[in-house]
Formats: C-alpha cells, sequence, structure tokens
C-alpha cells in the first residue's frame, strides 16, 4: 500500500487528532467524539468482508442480485453493532476509532498476500488483529480466489489490451497506462435518492416491492426469473436495513439502562425510540430525518464499494422541509441543527475509504474521500435554492476542525450576494472548501444529454466534480484513467516507455528523430492518442458486459425509481429511460500539451535544440543537459492565456471527444472526456520518464485542467482563461473538468479580499467553467517553495505598488516573507 | 497606436492598487530615486540586464552567455558574475540564456498592444476593477500615458493610475480626464527630507495634488505614503500629511508599511541598496494606523 503522500484533507486530519481538536470555537460535541479517535491507528474491520463470504456460500446458484440481498441481511443480522460516546447519530460499520472495511468480491484474490504482507510494514497505516487476518487468510480470501471481477476482466482481455493494463504478475497490478478503475470499486461516484426513504421510508417501498410481487404474472418466465428475484431482494433488503436500525435501538436502550448521567440517559432513550421508527417509518423530525438518511448511507457503504463514498445529495433541500417544520413548531434551534451535522461529519471522518490493492490505494493516497454535500444551486423549478439550511451548512464548514464533509458548492447566475459572500467566507476560513461546481455549465450539459429541465435543475455533485441526477442517471460502471503523458512517451520511444523497456505497448509511430515537421509529430501523437483511447472503449465493453455477472445493488436499485419501475438492478447494463453518463479520464493534460509546445516552439520555430538531442536529454532524465531542461521549461506553457498552448490543448481536447463521437454508441453509453485525477495524476507519472515540459522521470503529472506544477506564471485569471480556451463548448462528448487554483493569503485578505474573492468566482461561473477549489497557502506553503522552486515559480509575492516571484527572491528575503507571512497577509 | 513606451511588467490580477480586480501596466523610467525604491528596474527609462543568480545553471551545465559577451563581462564563480563596469548592455547574453536567470528589464509595447493584453481580464474586473498603470512614474510618459488612457476608455475598461505626483501637471491634467481613480503618493511634506531621500522637490508634488483636486473634484482618490524608518516613520510626519489632503474632496489615504523586498533586486542590477539592513518598528506602525483611522481615513 502507497500511503507515502497524505492528502490534504488526511493531512489535517492528522493534524487534528494529534495536536488540536480543542480549538474549537463553541462547545461542540463533535469535537469531543474525535478527541475519543485521537492517536489511534485505523483497523481494518473484517465483518462485512466475513459475513457476505458466509452467505456467498450459501447462496451459490441463485439470482446474483437476491444472493446480495441475502448478504446484506446477514450481515444486518450478525454484525456487531456500536453506538459511540457522545454521539446523537449513530451507525457504524466497523469497530469504534477510524475503520475500512473488506469487499473480497471485488478483488479478494489479492487478500492473502496483502495481509500477510502486513506485518512486514514498518509504518502500516492500518492494524488488523492477528485473529483477523488469520479469518481473512483462510476464510474470506480463499472462497473469492477464481470469483472476483478483478480474475474474470483480466482474463477477458486480449494480450494487446492487457499489456496497455497490467503488469503480469499474479496480482495484476496496473500499468498505470490505460488504466481500468473497475476493479477496485463496483461503483462509480454515486448519489442515492434520499428523498424517497425520508417520505415513504423502506416500509413504504418494502410495501410497493410487495403489491408488485403479489400482481405478477405466475406463467410469465420473465416475471419468474427476473421480476420475481428483483422483488425479493428489495424486500429482504428492506427488512435487512430495519433490522440493523432496530439493532441499534435495542443496543442504545441497554446503555440507557446503564447509564448514570441523566442528560445523555435522555439522549440514548431518543436514540432508542428513533432507531425503532427510522429508516423503516418516514421520518417525522429534522432529527429523524437525519438518523434515517446516515443508517441509508452507512448500509450502502455495507453494500458496495461506491468510488470516493457514497455522496449525501442535496442536503439543503431534501432536509429543508423537516428543518422548517421543526423551526417553527419550535422543537429544535439551529445551534442543535448545526450539531446534528457535525455528528454526522465526525462519523464519517472515522470511516476510511480502504484499499488492500496498490492501484486502489494509489488513486486515492492517503484515503482521500469525497462523500459530498451539495448545497444551493437551483430547485427542480429553477429558481435560487439557496435556504437557512444553506447557511448553517456553510457555517458547520467555518467551524468543525476536520475536512469532512466535502462540501460543494452550486454556483448559478443569480446566486444571492450573501450566499456568493458566504461561500468565500467560508473558502477563506475553511482551508479551500466549499468547493464549486457551475450550474451554468453543467445544466446545459445534462441537458443536451437528454435530461429533463427538472432532472438538470435537480443534479447533485458526486465525487469529486462529478455531478448525478438521481432517479435519472443509470450508469454506474467505473471508467478508465488513461495516461496521455504515457502517450507521449511511446511518440519519443516508437511504441515503447522506459519504465517497461523494449517490449511494444503502443503503436511504432517511427523514429523520434526523423518527424519533419511539428505536423508529422502532433499527428504520431493523435494516434497514440486514439490508440489508448480505443483500448479504454475495449476495456468499457467487457467491464460493462462482466460487472452485471459480479456486481448487484438491492440498496441502490431500491432508491432509483428506474430500476424499481423495470425491475432491473442497477448494476445492469441498459436500465429503460436511463442516461448512461460514463467517461474516460485525460491524465497529464498540461503535461503533454507543454511538451507539444516545447518542440514546436524549440525545434520546429526557433531550432534552438534537434529532436536527436531532446531525446538524449531525457533518456538521461536530463542529468549533464540542464541547459536544455531549462529551455523546455521556459519555453510557452499552459494556463498562461496563452494561445500559443492552449489551441493545442483545445485540438487534443477535440480529438479526444471526436473519438467517443464516432464510437461511444457502440458502448451503449456515453464515453465522455474527462479531466478529473483524484491523486491519481502521482502514481501516474511514477511511470513515465522526463518529458519535453522539463519535467524529471517518475515525477507526478499534472493534475486535471491545472496548470503543470508551477508553470502557471500569469496568475490565476490567466489560468480560468485557459481553461476556457481550450474547452470545446460545440461538443458535448465531454463532463467534469477539476481545476485547483492557489492564492496567497494577501488576495483574500479582510472584507476586500473576500470581495475581489466573490469577483473572481463570478467571472468563473461566467466563463462556464465546470469546478473550481481554491487552496490558501500557507506559511508551509512557502517553506515548501523554498525547497522545490521549481514546483513553485508561479507563487508571486502581491504587496502593494512592488511585484516579484517568490522563489526569484534570496533566501533570507524568502524568510522575511515566511515570517511576516505568520503574522499578515502577504 | 504609434505610440511606443517602455514596459517592465505587466502584472495581472492585482488586488492591492486600486478598486477590484486589475492588471498592472509599469512602465519604465522615473524622475525620483527614492532609497527605499522596491522597483529599482523601473526607474531607468532604457532596458537594463537583470541577472537572477539563483536561476544561473552555471558554467559546466551551460556558459553560453560567456561565450556570446563581447566585452567579457561575464566570468563564473560557479555562477556567472557580470562585471558591470564592462557591460554595454548588448542583452546578447540575455538572448542565450536557457533558464532566464538573465533576463531584459524593459520591452517595448505600442498602446494597442498593452490594451489587448488588459482587455484579456475583462470578464474579471466587474464594474470596479480595471487597467492601473503605474511606474515608474507615468507622468513621465507623457503622451503614450494619455493615449493609453484615452483608448482604455473607448475599450469601456476602468482606468487608474500609480503616481508619485512628480511630473508636469499638463500630461496629469490630460491623464485625469481619462481616469476613474488615481492613487497618489505623498511621502513627506518636510521638503529637506524629501529632496535628500529622494532626489526630488515635493513642491512640485503638492502643487500638482492641489490643482489636480481643485480641477477634479469627483475623481477618486487615494493617497499613499510608504512609510520608511528614519525617513517619514513618525505620528508627526503623517499628521502633516493628513493635514495637507484632509480639506480636499474624494480623498482616502492609506499608508504602505516599509518593506525590503526590493533589496535582492538591487544586486540583480548591479547596485547598491542604500538602506542595508533597517526595519520599521511594528508598534510605530501601528501608532500610524491609529491616527489615520482617527483622522477619518
Amino acid at each position: 500500500m502507497s500511503i507515502k503522500i497524505l492528502s490534504p484533507q488526511e493531512k489535517r486530519i492528522q493534524n487534528e487528532i494529534n495536536n488540536k481538536g480543542e480549538g474549537s470555537k463553541h462547545y461542540n460535541r463533535a469535537v469531543d467524539i474525535v478527541k475519543e479517535i485521537r492517536g489511534k491507528k485505523p483497523v481494518i474491520d473484517i465483518e462485512r468482508g466475513l459475513y457476505f463470504t458466509r452467505s456467498f456460500k450459501e447462496t451459490e446458484g441463485q439470482p446474483l442480485i437476491l444472493r446480495w440481498a441475502k448478504a446484506l441481511y446477514n450481515y444486518a443480522e450478525n454484525a456487531s453493532v456500536y453506538i459511540d460516546e457522545n454521539q446523537l447519530i449513530v451507525g457504524r460499520s466497523g469497530k469504534q476509532g477510524r475503520y475500512g472495511i473488506l469487499y473480497p468480491e471485488l478483488d479478494g484474490n489479492i487478500f492473502k498476500e496483502a495481509v500477510e504482507k502486513l506485518p512486514a510494514r514498518e509504518n502500516s497505516p492500518f492494524d488488523i488483529s492477528d485473529e483477523d487476518a488469520d479469518i481473512v487468510v483462510n476464510e474470506i480470501a480463499p472462497y473469492w480466489v477464481g470469483k472476483t471481477f478483478h480474475e474474470s476482466f483480466a482474463k477477458s482481455l486480449t494480450e494487446e489490451t492487457s499489456k496497455l493494463t497490467y503488469n503480469k504478475d499474479r496480482e495484476l497490478t496496473s500499468r498505470y497506462i490505460v488504466n481500468e478503475t473497475a476493479s477496485f470499486r463496483s461503483s462509480l461516484q454515486w448519489v442515492h435518492d434520499y428523498e424517497i426513504v425520508l417520505e415513504k421510508g423502506f416500509k413504504g417501498i418494502k410495501e410497493e416491492a410487495e403489491e408488485k410481487l403479489a400482481s405478477l404474472d405466475e406463467y410469465s418466465p420473465l416475471d419468474y426469473t427476473e421480476k420475481k428475484p428483483f422483488l425479493e431482494a428489495l424486500i429482504i433488503t428492506c427488512d435487512a436495513i430495519v433490522l440493523w436500525a432496530n439493532r441499534h435501538g435495542d443496543l442504545a436502550k441497554q446503555l440507557a439502562e446503564k447509564e448514570e448521567n441523566p442528560k445523555r440517559k435522555a439522549e440514548l432513550l431518543k436514540i432508542a425510540e428513533t432507531c425503532r421508527y427510522v429508516p423503516e417509518n418516514p421520518a417525522r423530525t429534522f432529527y429523524e430525518a437525519m438518523q434515517s438518511q446516515w443508517f441509508t448511507q452507512m448500509f450502502s457503504r455495507i453494500e458496495q464499494k461506491t468510488g470516493t463514498i457514497i455522496s449525501n445529495g442535496r442536503m439543503d433541500q431534501y432536509l429543508y422541509p423537516f428543518y422548517k417544520r421543526d423551526i417553527e413548531k419550535g422543537i429544535i434551534t439551529d445551534d442543535e441543527v448545526q450539531e446534528l451535522f457535525e455528528c454526522m461529519w465526525a462519523a464519517m471522518a472515522q470511516f476510511i475509504d480502504l484499499y488492500l490493492s496498490d492501484t486502489g490505494g494509489a488513486f486515492n493516497e492517503g484515503y482521500a474521500h469525497w462523500e459530498a454535500v451539495t448545497i444551493g444551486g437551483q430547485t427542480k423549478e429553477g429558481l435560487d435554492a439557496v435556504n437557512e439550511l444553506t447557511y448553517i451548512l456553510l457555517k458547520s464548514k467555518r467551524e468543525f476542525p476536520l475536512n469532512y464533509p466535502d462540501l460543494a458548492a452550486r454556483i448559478h447566475t443569480r446566486s444571492p450576494k450573501r450566499y456568493l459572500y458566504e461561500v468565500a467566507e467560508t473558502i477563506k476560513a475553511g482551508e479551500g472548501f466549499p468547493k464549486l461546481i457551475n450550474d451554468e455549465d453543467v445544466i446545459p450539459l445534462l441537458l443536451s444529454k437528454g435530461a429533463s429541465f427538472e432532472e438538470a435543475y435537480d443534479y447533485s455533485v458526486s465525487g469529486c466534480a462529478e455531478c448525478r441526477m438521481p432517479n435519472r442517471d443509470t450508469y454506474t460502471s467505473p471508467n478508465a484513467y488513461i495516461n496521455f503523458a504515457a502517450a507521449l512517451e511511446m511518440v519519443i520511444y516508437n511504441g515503447r516507455m522506459l519504465k517497461y523497456g523494449s517490449e511494444l505497448l503502443g503503436l511504432e509511430t517511427g523514429n523520434f528523430e526523423d518527424f519533419k515537421t511539428f505536423d508529422d509529430l502532433l499527428s504520431a501523437f493523435l494516434k497514440q492518442q486514439r490508440y489508448f483511447i480505443k483500448h479504454a472503449f475495449i476495456q468499457q465493453r467487457e467491464i460493462i458486459r462482466l460487472r452485471a455477472e459480479h456486481f448487484a445493488s438491492p440498496l441502490g436499485s431500491a432508491l432509483h425509481r428506474l430500476c424499481r419501475e423495470t425491475y432491473t438492478d442497477l448494476h445492469q447494463p441498459k436500465i429503460e429511460g436511463g442516461i448512461d453518463l460514463g467517461y474516460f479520464e485525460y491524465m497529464g493534460f498540461a503535461t503533454v500539451v507543454d511538451s507539444l509546445a516545447a518542440i514546436k516552439k524549440l525545434v520546429f520555430e526557433e531550432k534552438k535544440i534537434t529532436l536527436g538531442q531532446l531525446k538524449t536529454a531525457l533518456e538521461n532524465n536530463f542529468k549533464g543537459y540542464e541547459a536544455v531542461r531549462q529551455l523546455l521549461v521556459n519555453a510557452p506553457s499552459y494556463g498562461n492565456d496563452n494561445p500559443y498552448t492552449d489551441s493545442i490543448g483545445k485540438l487534443l481536447d477535440r480529438e479526444a471527444q471526436e473519438f467517443t463521437r464516432k464510437y461511444g454508441a457502440e458502448l451503449g453509453v456515453h464515453m465522455d472526456l474527462r479531466l478529473v485525477p483524484f491523486t491519481s495524476h502521482v502514481p501516474f507519472g511514477k511511470v513515465v520518464s522526463a518529458t519535453p515540459n522539463g519535467r524529471f522521470a517518475y515525477t507526478p503529472l499534472s493534475d486535471g485542467s491545472s496548470a503543470s506544477q508551477g508553470a502557471d506564471l500569469n496568475g490565476p485569471t490567466a489560468i480560468l482563461l485557459s481553461n476556457y480556451a481550450t474547452k470545446n463548448f460545440n461538443y458535448n462528448e465531454h463532463a467534469g473538468r477539476l481545476l485547483n487554483i492557489k492564492l496567497s493569503p494577501a488576495c483574500v485578505q479582510g472584507d476586500v479580499g473576500t470581495e475581489k474573492l466573490v469577483r473572481f468566482i463570478e467571472a468563473w461561473r461566467d466563463l462556464k467553467l465546470w469546478h473550481v477549489q481554491f487552496n490558501v497557502l500557507n506559511t508551509e506553503t512557502l517553506r515548501q517553495a523554498q525547497k522545490h522552486p521549481e514546483d513553485y515559480r508561479n507563487l508571486l509575492v502581491r504587496i502593494a505598488g512592488y511585484s516579484a516571484y517568490f522563489t526569484e527572491l534570496t533566501k533570507d528575503l524568502q524568510d522575511d516573507i515566511i515570517s511576516r507571512t505568520e503574522h499578515e497577509a502577504v | 497606436m504609434g505610440e511606443i513606451s517602455y514596459v517592465f511588467n505587466i502584472q495581472r490580477y492585482s488586488l492591492h492598487d486600486g478598486p477590484g480586480i486589475r492588471t498592472i501596466i509599469f512602465l519604465k523610467g522615473c524622475p525620483m530615486r527614492c532609497r527605499w525604491c522596491c522597483n529599482p528596474e523601473s526607474q531607468e527609462r532604457k532596458p537594463e540586464i537583470f541577472y537572477t543568480e539563483s536561476k544561473c545553471i552555471g558554467s559546466e551545465e551551460c556558459g553560453f552567455c560567456k561565450n556570446v559577451c563581447p566585452e567579457k563581462a561575464i566570468d563564473f564563480k560557479g555562477k556567472a558574475v557580470i562585471d558591470r563596469k564592462k557591460c554595454i548592455n548588448c542583452l546578447k547574453c540575455e538572448a542565450v540564456c536557457p533558464s532566464k536567470a538573465v533576463s531584459v528589464q524593459g520591452r517595448q509595447y505600442t498602446v494597442d498592444e498593452l490594451l489587448d493584453i488588459a482587455e484579456k481580464d475583462s470578464i474579471f474586473y466587474g464594474n470596479e476593477g480595471g487597467l492601473t498603470v503605474s511606474g515608474g512614474e507615468p507622468l513621465s510618459h507623457g503622451d503614450f500615458l494619455i493615449q493609453l488612457l484615452k483608448e482604455a476608455r473607448k475599450r469601456r475598461i476602468n482606468t487608474a493610475t500609480e503616481t508619485c505626483g512628480c511630473g508636469d501637471y499638463e500630461v496629469l491634467y490630460e491623464a485625469a480626464k481619462n481616469l476613474d481613480y488615481i492613487l497618489f503618493d505623498i511621502k513627506s511634506l518636510n521638503n529637506e527630507k524629501h529632496r535628500k531621500y529622494t532626489g526630488c522637490d515635493n513642491k512640485v508634488i503638492l502643487n500638482n495634488f492641489k490643482r489636480l483636486c481643485r480641477d477634479f473634484p469627483s475623481l477618486k482618490k487615494r493617497v499613499r505614503t510608504p512609510v520608511i524608518p528614519g525617513f517619514n516613520d513618525s505620528t508627526d510626519d503623517i499628521k502633516a500629511v493628513l493635514d495637507f489632503i484632509k480639506d480636499f474632496p474624494n480623498v482616502s489615504y492609506e499608508p504602505l508599511k516599509y518593506h525590503s523586498f526590493g533589496r535582492g533586486k538591487y544586486s540583480s542590477l548591479g547596485r547598491e541598496y542604500e538602506l542595508g539592513d533597517i526595519s520599521l518598528d511594528e508598534n510605530i506602525f501601528e501608532e500610524i494606523k491609529n491616527i489615520v483611522k482617527k483622522a477619518g481615513f
């Protein structure tokens, strides 16, 4: 497991757990809860893996969805239940403290090796007891060998696709070239229709299924083989979650009986009562709604591994009626509402997105997870949707010490001023959260994909930058991440990569030294690009076919109108009436654009170096060729609002979308171009040798649609404009684009700073860019910049009337600035 | 536009020199020689070689500059050392330097070229932000400045300028006709000190300010004073400035805290930083901020 690099989120949580945590501004129950986990190493909880395995052994030969439902029931009946000290929102899917759980149906074939390796790792990031390790190795893992999706999928690939996908080892580790992600998660980022749970309860869903079951045509083979198991699975699943909730109720009652503190005793009794009532029945109060939603999302985590964990949807919308009613009745206050939210965040912070496989771990280094909570945006009717809960959620984001949840604020042209200002204030206080998603880009795209206005207005942010329409989106298949920096390498080494030696991986597009014009070289790259996308599409065809044989989602299906109406499991390839929004990921966008631009400029226009010299410098990772590297680094680069590079970026984007336009139909889904890398630009960089943008071998690629590290020298407006200039607005074969912007503290200081941040956000919105997340720099960043000036060339010191790049200052001046930053903004 | 002038920097997304988000164009050339100047590359009108030692990759990997220098003014002691006495500013070294350790401060631009750049960010400006012409001293670029501001207005770009006030009133008058905002430095009312530390008389500055206020009463003016240790770092000095400006309409005020971040630039230009290691007393600056607040600015 590679957990060397911590995500900012993870760093913050560790910081809070180990040191601070008490620094909260108001009395905070959630902080008390978080204190409990301080200093404790995360643990692997095996119960999910165990009860699923045991159930699966018993149900072989039955319809898959039924087996899944029975496994869920087995878990609900037997798994340990817990109630944390001080908690008001209960329901954990693992041991107390921070924990991760096992999904052997994905890659149980590698569990044995992974767990056996654990004691050998000195800095193992999590604990597993000897007994549990024993169970994993001897009971869980053996059952799954030969049965996992990972193995089936690997077998389905031809040699040509396979060698772009996996190393030839037993664990089928990734080559990080055309990387499939379907083996380490059974669904892509997803959002449930939580509203139906709050409105009807699982009782309502169950009753509907029972009615349908009773009215099936007893002679119809279709009804018997498909509809019947589907409905039975739904019924069992509804029973399972209710049973699980009730067991929490029983535990709460027992604890209440023993509890001596009268205040806590009353809380426990209320928990007991609540868990007996929801999620079975419709929620009656805000508290019940919160508890009901939490049980649902936790049980969903038990059901399957959703990429980056199941999202929370539009909490300020579906919870609003409960909030309003309770406030009007006077049975809850805003502070109590905030406390309940924070109890939920504290619970969220304890669940770890655990991967045992190297590939999965690499994708989410530092266990990064994004169980997005969406706020703001527009109502189903297209009016502004901001309400009191929106502001409470923002306030909580400013005050809660951990980086949970992943708050996503929808912005549109009629977003109220107060909202924009509070969002900006929160970004300043919340270390960059919320991230922003732009209705003005997302909604037209969803409409063009066939959504109705109502559905499009009601989208939720899902994962880091995806947007989902609950009840309309039906495509859950995780997709390929394609390393286009590797495609570039194959142009340089004629279909090969330094990392993988003489093995022919891509196309032989000829000797690099022999390209006579830039256009020839560019078209060679585009051939490699198409070749990679082709293999991603081939993978996806197999994935779509095989997933249906390996995964089922009775809970997810119960919470999807189209699944219920068509008696189809969510993981089946085609669900009538659905919109299938898949994607392929363009890894290393700026790395490739900058490399091509540098070649065009230095080799073909200015003729400062030859292709041969360039290749030699690259092969040597610039050792002894620093002058060449400096030329490359200083060539035009993406992110500076420079048409020279941006036109290349736009071309690559368009070419990729062209492929989808032509071949997407063969897959029966939208396979759209996307630029959202999680943390995967780091592991993907680890297979790519030195690139012609001056990047050293095996260092990270550029991330998402952001500029190469430190290459954006013209400031944040230029980054947005480059992003804008590389988009093909006349195509709809694209999905999200992630954009990270670093701001120095001086940019956002004081009320004036807030105002200017709002202006910047408005411009971002008007440019119809998909996503933006701000990172306000701190002294730690400046110290990093001192150590690694190369990555921070873009860091401008902003003081009235003065300008210079931080990394160009002498050490003592840099120190001056660092100490100044500690007191005031620079 | 036919007018051409030297520019040493264009900074987009500027937040501290005028309202809103702005693009600052720094024109090269200034009549004053303030000892604390943090942009010494702004003072001379002509292009200059600017050498950033930390970027130099040394003679082993490179050394190209030494080979092209016709005056043999460059030698290597690990990194390049430029003998400024020999340097004739032919800029040949800059052309071959791969790492931009040697760069040229000062490039010619036409009015149109600059406005095209300023216009790129127009979506960020909103009603408040826009173009700020700074320097050096913009007033030293008479016709060019006036042309630039006039054309900016035509393109509906909000305009501001930053001036030390030392220049022809005719230019200031013509410029102000096309300005939405002006940042006006008043450094000291004590003429003797002013002359000693800036090389210029303050009479013309104060007069220009008075006339500007008389002729353009509705133009928003922000007076700024860099607070420099040993020069004007006392509440009395600042009070004098506040007294001077307090009765003029549409005037706001801001003291700027001394910093020495420009120090490194002096050695990059082969010059000495006269002020050396001095620093501003934090308490005095706090006091100054307080009296400014009390005075109602």
